[in-house]
């Protein structure tokens, strides 16, 4: 009789265990079905506040709330300049970085310097983004007046590379700590029994071992210069026509376009959020698609 | 003939532990010499004494003097970089770089700040013909060193070591993890290459040691028992340990 | 034949490379520090007991003293008075001159006996109430009865400072018939509870969902495709931006909230929010922990007879609670942190008195309400960032410590 017992109370602990994990994995699935199905609406015929062209949605180089313009098309390409932007300021360092912690510096500057980038990935992104419209912006306000460009109080396409770079920072030191961790320590000692240094070998040898776990890491961090939303907000400056070229002139993000404004909004201006997160989902998708493609590409001379 | 090494009292500790008891032995030029012995008896440990890898291991110290080509390896002014560019080492595990196949024999060469393409490649090709590489891999140099088998990648190592034209090459159980066949192209190999070059070989196999090497040292619990021609030492032991171990009383 | 590079050639392209990972480490330092001194320099002025127990919205009243103490009497000068301070002998009472934005006259102590002990809200008519004195209180406009029995009126309204407010309480009133007071605001308190609503729900819910998922995973799943499937699926998760979170919520969730009497975004609908952000973080730490235990462990446990989920629940969970602890606190960091998802969800109303179905900000989200002002409040802003940070450097340190003794226990 006990026995029985015990063994339905166990089938029973594990149908609840499946059920958690089924609903942890459905999470994506919602989260993508129902931001398409809500950003969809406004391009349906029977949308209650008037029908949003979808073409002129997506190519649009115009965001005007008050005339029912909302023309996305530039939004997107900002979003990945800024993005990529600071990946190409924040890769370099971060890589170096994760080399200085991991093999370079003596044990004790390695182990400072780790509670620095762990702090600085603890940051939350509003102390970023009051730090950014503060400090970056006055910044930026100098390099540009040196210029003798005059910036929108300094908010600025600039602020946000420079913002997103900081960002984006810790998450791709601490992958690439993990990846240059995971060299094989063979390698590297077939490359001194060469006759290289220490340095020629961490930064041939090692380095390139570890480039898929380091490329990872740029992938990842890449998907957080996308995705940051309130920090960005605060120093975009939201441009209304675009593309914008310009370092110093503001700019204008997927994210910041979601933000900005929400508090007194209602009908078409609320709902176009979801078309823009809609947006969002597609431009992660795709640039992780296709970095993936070119990681692997890479990943095959190892 | 003038011997490559000298080695007199070579001890060496891990922090209190004595791995290596006073070695003195003499490796001669451009021989085969195979350093035998059961597993843990410090034949690695001093084979890595020969080439101060064991520079990178933490609290690693040692006593006596070694002598390379009448210089003291471990004088406090020796270049240790510049002194394993002429002693190379071939390792256990087959451990190319991922890189391509021309990266890899040119890695040397390049830390050596060689830069013009055309004496990399004639660097590379000689190298890889040495190494009897040149035919399997011709056509395809660019890539990954990675696809190779296991046999090849242990001969790219060797070719990786023979192009930095080394006066000695150490190997440390070379053939280990490799399959019978790969291993007896690895063999021909070393037999060729000692026209050439002196070659240290540590290895498991007794068999190995007495197709390949010209003497042999049988180590046990760090110390060496015998060395001698190799024939003597598989015909006949002078040391009760060494019949003992070749005719597999113990391993 | 090789040459061999000199070796100083080669000693300077080392120092080179060397120094340029030192360069880029210095910089990483350099801007944390920059980050940590602006928030301190611009917020710890801003940091007062005040803050932590004040509302945020000031509120007004109209406050009488109960008639048989509304008299004038005779009281001493308290010992430690203030030099900027001024003490009214007749009503035993302390005000101060406060220049903070704009002018005003705090009351900052009351002697005892003083009739200010004895204050009725007359706020709201027909429903009269006792009111209790509290330091800070502005003081913005007296209405009395003078010698002459007039009824006349003084105060910060009528560009009188303490000093003057005291002459005239000393010298002419008799009588107060009512006081027009303002609590200052701008404090946190109400930011405060919401984050701990916000922690609480979306702790309680992603605790048990997140540890049996993890559970799932390590324990029992079999390596097979659909496995490998729902893991990926919730490794996914880690890559979504936390927006998008926000959007989820409001089009899922709030129906949800909705079926329970919510009309507007809520705190139960942000903490249901993070749940579902805080997952991936839990069963990823979870799993960590499970990872650890050694498989004799639950081996010894079967092989007495116990069932699978007996060998969880007695043997295998008690061992990863250190590793569930790491999740829970990288959770609260998260929840202490996120913003953008919760804009979406708990809107950007600083609410003083907030509960489960109503609007609220968490410290997050005061941050950005603050930056999203007319002008922003630099200060405030920076000074809750700060709080936020002491905060997060409390979590790093506990985490260290969590993961030295857990590594010590298997080691």
């Amino acid at each position: 009789m006990k026995r029985k017992k015990k063994i339905i109370a166990d089938k029973l602990f594990r149908t609840l265990f499946l059920s958690a994990t089924l609903l942890s994995a459905s999470v994506i699935v919602l989260i993508i079905l129902f931001i398409v199905m809500k950003g969809i609406q406004p391009f349906l015929p029977q949308y209650e506040h008037g029908q949003v062209s979808l073409f002129s949605f997506l190519f649009g180089t115009t965001w005007r709330q008050d005339q029912h313009i909302y023309g996305v098309g530039y939004i997107v390409i900002n979003t990945l300049l800024t993005a990529f932007g600071a990946l190409l300021l924040s890769f370099p360092l971060s890589v170096l970085t994760a080399l200085f912690i991991a093999k370079i510096a003596p044990p004790k500057l390695a182990g400072f310097m780790r509670s620095v980038v762990e702090l600085l990935a603890g940051i939350p992104s509003v102390v970023y983004g009051v730090f950014a419209s503060s400090v970056i912006t006055s910044m930026v306000m100098q390099i540009a007046q040196s210029f003798g460009v005059v910036t929108a109080g300094g908010n600025s396409f600039l602020t946000v590379i420079l913002l997103l770079a900081i960002m984006i920072f810790p998450t791709m030191t601490s992958l690439s700590i993990t990846a240059i961790q995971a060299v094989d320590k063979d390698v590297e000692l077939g490359s001194l029994a060469l006759g290289a240094t220490k340095t020629q070998t961490h930064f041939k040898v090692v380095l390139s071992s570890a480039k898929s776990g380091i490329f990872a890491g740029a992938i990842l961090g890449l998907g957080r210069a996308f995705g940051e939303a309130s920090a960005v907000a605060m120093v975009a400056g939201n441009k209304t026509f675009g593309p914008t070229w310009n370092l110093f002139d503001i700019t204008r993000t997927l994210t910041s376009t979601m933000l900005t404004g929400l508090k007194e909004t209602t009908g078409v201006d609320y709902d176009i959020r979801f078309s823009v997160g809609m947006v969002l989902i597609i431009v992660i998708f795709l640039s992780n698609g296709i970095l993936h493609m070119v990681k692997r590409r890479i990943g095959k001379i190892k | 003939m003038e011997p490559i090494f000298q080695v007199e009292h070579l001890s060496l500790y891990y922090g209190e532990k004595q791995v290596l008891k006073d070695l003195n032995i003499e490796i001669k030029k451009n021989k085969i010499t195979a350093l035998i012995g059961p597993s843990g008896c410090g034949k690695s440990t001093f084979l890595r004494c020969l080439n101060r890898m064991n520079d990178l291991i933490e609290n690693c110290r040692i006593e006596g003097n070694i002598y390379f080509e009448q210089d003291d390896l471990y004088h406090a002014k020796r270049d240790v970089v510049e002194l394993r560019t002429k002693v190379g080492m071939v390792f256990q595990k087959p451990n190319p770089f991922p890189m391509s196949i021309f990266d890899n024999i040119a890695y040397g060469p390049r830390c050596q700040g060689i830069k013009k393409k055309q004496v990399l490649m004639e660097i590379v090709e000689q190298a890889l013909k040495k190494a009897a590489l040149w035919d399997e891999v011709k056509d395809r140099l660019q890539d990954s060193a990675m696809g190779l088998s296991g046999g090849q990648q242990q001969r790219l190592c060797i070719a990786r070591a023979i192009a930095m034209e080394p006066e000695v090459i150490l190997m440390d159980e070379p053939t280990s993890a490799l399959d019978p066949i790969a291993t007896a192209k690895i063999e021909e190999l070393i037999e060729q290459l000692k026209k050439s070059y002196t070659i240290i070989i540590v290895t498991h196999s007794m068999q190995q040691a007495s197709r390949v090497s010209d003497e042999t040292a049988f180590f046990l619990l760090g110390e060496i028992v015998e060395f001698d021609a190799t024939s003597n030492i598989f015909q006949h032991p002078k040391d009760k340990r060494t019949e003992d171990y070749i005719t597999g009383r113990f391993g | 034949m090789i040459q061999r590079q000199r070796n100083k050639k080669r000693r300077w392209s080392d120092y080179i490379c060397n120094g340029m990972t030192y360069g880029a480490s210095a910089i990483s330092a350099i801007v944390l520090a920059a980050i940590l001194f602006f928030v301190f320099i611009k917020g710890a002025s801003s940091i007062r007991w005040d803050l932590f127990v004040q509302d945020y919205w000031p509120s007004n009243y109209s406050i009488t003293i109960e008639t048989d103490k509304n008299k004038v009497g005779e009281f001493e000068v308290p010992t430690s008075l203030d030099e900027d301070a001024y003490f009214s002998k007749k009503w035993g009472i302390v005000l101060k001159d406060e220049k903070d934005g704009e002018e005003s006259v705090v009351m900052t102590q009351i002697v005892p006996d003083s009739p200010f002990h004895y204050l009725l809200d007359q706020s709201v008519k027909n429903n009269i109430s006792s009111f209790q004195w509290k330091e800070g209180l502005m003081l913005e406009k007296l209405d009395y009865v003078d010698k002459q029995g007039n009824t006349s009126m003084a105060g910060s309204l009528f560009m009188q400072n303490a000093e003057d407010i005291v002459k005239v309480l000393d010298e002419d009133v008799t009588q107060i018939t009512s006081m027009y007071v303002k609590t200052k605001g701008g404090g946190i308190r109400g930011s405060i509870i919401s984050t701990f609503y916000l922690l609480g729900i979306s702790l309680l819910f992603a605790l048990p969902i997140g540890v049996s998922a993890a559970l799932y995973l390590h324990e029992y799943a079999r390596k097979n495709k659909v496995c490998s499937w729902l893991r990926s699926m919730i490794e996914m998760l880690t890559g979504v931006p936390s927006i998008l979170y926000g959007l989820m919520g409001v089009s899922v969730l709030f129906p949800v909230t909705q079926m329970f009497g919510a009309t507007t975004t809520n705190l139960l609908l942000g903490g249901l929010t993070l749940a579902i952000l805080l997952l991936p973080t839990i069963i990823r730490s979870t799993e960590e922990a499970l990872r650890v235990i050694p498989q004799s462990l639950r081996d010894g446990s079967l092989s007495l007879g116990a069932t699978s989920s007996q060998t969880i629940f007695k043997v295998v969970l008690p061992c990863a609670i250190p590793g569930i602890l790491t999740g829970v606190l990288l959770s609260i960091g998260r929840v202490i942190g996120e913003s953008a998802a919760l804009i979406y969800t708990i809107g950007t109303f600083i609410n003083d008195s907030p509960g489960l179905l109503t609007q609220g900000t968490s410290l997050a989200v005061h941050i950005w309400s603050m930056m999203n002002m007319e002008q922003p409040n630099f200060e405030m802003a920076a000074a809750i960032s700060l709080i936020i940070l002491a905060f997060v450097c409390l979590l790093n340190i506990s985490m260290k410590i969590l993961s030295k003794y857990w590594y010590r226990k298997w080691n």
